[in-house]
């Protein structure tokens, strides 16, 4: 008999894992992909301190731990339903339906497209999954590379690109459109790139002064942003410049781009092609909670944690009992806090199945994902802290209910 | 600078010109958009337009999305074989 199913084998998955076991419980976890780590296994950047973060190395560390402590961990299994029976939660996964007493989501998020004219044709991918052809099943993704996107996922995984020798040419905006809106428009993409510069790693912190110092104000700087864009680690970081279409027949041959004004508007006669042979189009993440509300739980739309989320406490429980939820799925954060939630999640189970000897470690669990959070390099978005603060008000005031 | 042609739902290939016009001719929501064009019911769940439709109404007809999930979610969330679905015969 399970005790535990934990839908996800990322950082947060993995370590509620571990927590669940210190406390005596039987876990299960599985996850679609082939081999542990969830969005771990691409990661690779330098840190504010000028130490790598290798997230193949974390996730093999996190997988180590979790299998001497007995925990049962199931790759390329899916799960495609939840539902409630008998005060048990059945999962419906492809290696057939596990009911258990606990339910945990950690299902991470998914990327959010670009689309452009000509975004499907075969040599267009998400730069996520550049990332794991690079990273992960070192693949080379092609010869000539151009990012369309720029926001802070996007600049991480161009440098690791660049890091495995792979040419990236340019990165520059989608044109201006009713699905891409402030992603293509050069005033809003800067502030938002500038409102993260001072926790981002070192060579990000170097972008960002750069664009304050000599360029002045963030209106007047967009105004007078090089055409060439400003390099950084040799890549041309082009926010003047709208990839209009992704040319092509069969294959990705080129990207018409053009010059655009500081609002996104193409300057008529700047238009040209150059030349590709793959093109990354790059919408940031949302969380990933399709089995969320498929459970029934309630949700909440905040755009600074990604978009729409399970509501849930600093216990990582959800309106249902029984469903809990961590990392990603609660909103868009660097994998060290994810790592964090997993413990507190793992703790919370514990706690509710009557497990939990003392309450001292769970509340120190609690303690940490705050403290995570504000030493993270990474901030995917400014407001994080108040979109958790309003979100946790929202369950307070559910629960009420 | 709008591409009808563009595809937004590329399961049910479904492209940016008639998903404004249907928005605009029958003032929709995201669900009511959903159901008459299709757009977000194909194999993929919607996992990968759902935000592009959320985005396109909130800039085109300033409907910005509410507290519960849009465009609900339905099982199975990820492709399965019918025999997994129940069924040997």
């Amino acid at each position: 008999m399970t005790d535990v199913l934990i839908v996800g084998a990322g950082p947060a998955g993995l370590s509620a894992a571990l927590a669940c076991r210190e406390q005596g419980l039987s876990v299960r976890v599985v996850d679609e992909f082939y081999r542990p780590g969830g969005r771990l296994l691409g990661q690779l950047h330098e840190e504010p301190d000028g130490q790598w973060w290798n997230g193949l190395e974390e996730a093999a560390k996190l997988h180590d731990k979790a299998l001497q402590a007995g925990v049962d961990i199931r790759c390329g299994v899916s799960v495609y339903n939840v539902a409630k029976a008998d005060g048990n939660w059945q999962a419906f996964t492809t290696e057939g339906v596990c009911e258990v007493p606990a339910l945990l989501l950690a299902t991470g998020a998914s990327e959010t497209a670009v689309p452009v004219p000509g975004w499907t044709l075969p040599g267009v991918m998400s730069i996520g999954a550049a990332q794991v052809m690079t990273n992960v099943q070192r693949v080379r993704p092609g010869e000539r590379g151009v990012v369309i996107g720029i926001n802070v996922l996007s600049v991480a995984i161009a440098r690791e690109l660049q890091l495995a020798g792979i040419h990236v040419d340019r990165m520059v905006l989608p044109a201006l459109s009713p699905v891409t809106s402030s992603a293509g428009h050069p005033e809003k993409v800067m502030e938002s790139m500038l409102r993260v510069a001072h926790l981002a790693p070192s060579p990000l912190i170097r972008l960002g002064s750069r664009l304050v110092q000599s360029l002045g104000l963030q209106k007047r700087g967009i105004r007078f942003y090089p055409s060439g864009g400003i390099r950084m680690w040799g890549i041309p970081f082009q926010l003047r410049t709208a990839a209009l279409e992704i040319v092509g027949t069969g294959q990705v041959e080129g990207v018409r781009i053009a010059r655009i004004s500081p609002e996104g508007v193409p300057v008529p006669g700047s238009e040209k092609i150059i030349p590709a042979d793959f093109v990354c189009i790059a919408g940031g993440l949302s969380p990933l909670a399709e089995l969320a509300a498929v459970a029934g739980c309630a949700f909440a739309y905040l755009p600074s944690l990604g978009g729409h989320v399970p509501l849930h406490n600093e216990r990582m429980q959800t309106s249902l009992p029984g469903l809990y939820v961590a990392g990603n799925i609660t909103g868009i954060e660097s994998a060290k806090v994810a790592i964090a939630q997993g413990t507190v999640a793992g703790l919370s189970i514990a706690a509710d199945l009557g497990k939990l000897r003392e309450p001292e470690p769970l509340r120190h669990a609690m303690e940490r994902v705050c403290l995570v959070r504000q030493q993270a390099a990474i901030q995917f978005h400014p407001d994080i802290a108040l979109g958790r603060e309003r979100l946790h008000q929202m369950y307070e005031q559910a629960q009420a209910m | 600078m709008t591409s009808p042609d563009m595809v937004i739902c590329r399961c049910e290939e479904v492209g940016l010109g008639k998903l404004l016009q249907t928005a605009a001719a029958h003032g929709c929501s995201a669900r009511e958009l959903k159901l008459r064009t299709r757009a977000g019911m194909g194999t993929c769940g919607g996992r990968s337009c759902r935000s592009l439709i959320l985005a396109m109404l909130e800039e085109s007809a300033s409907q910005a999305p509410g507290h519960d999930m849009p465009l609900g979610c339905q099982p199975p969330v990820r492709p399965v074989s019918f025999s997994m679905l129940g069924g040997t015969e």
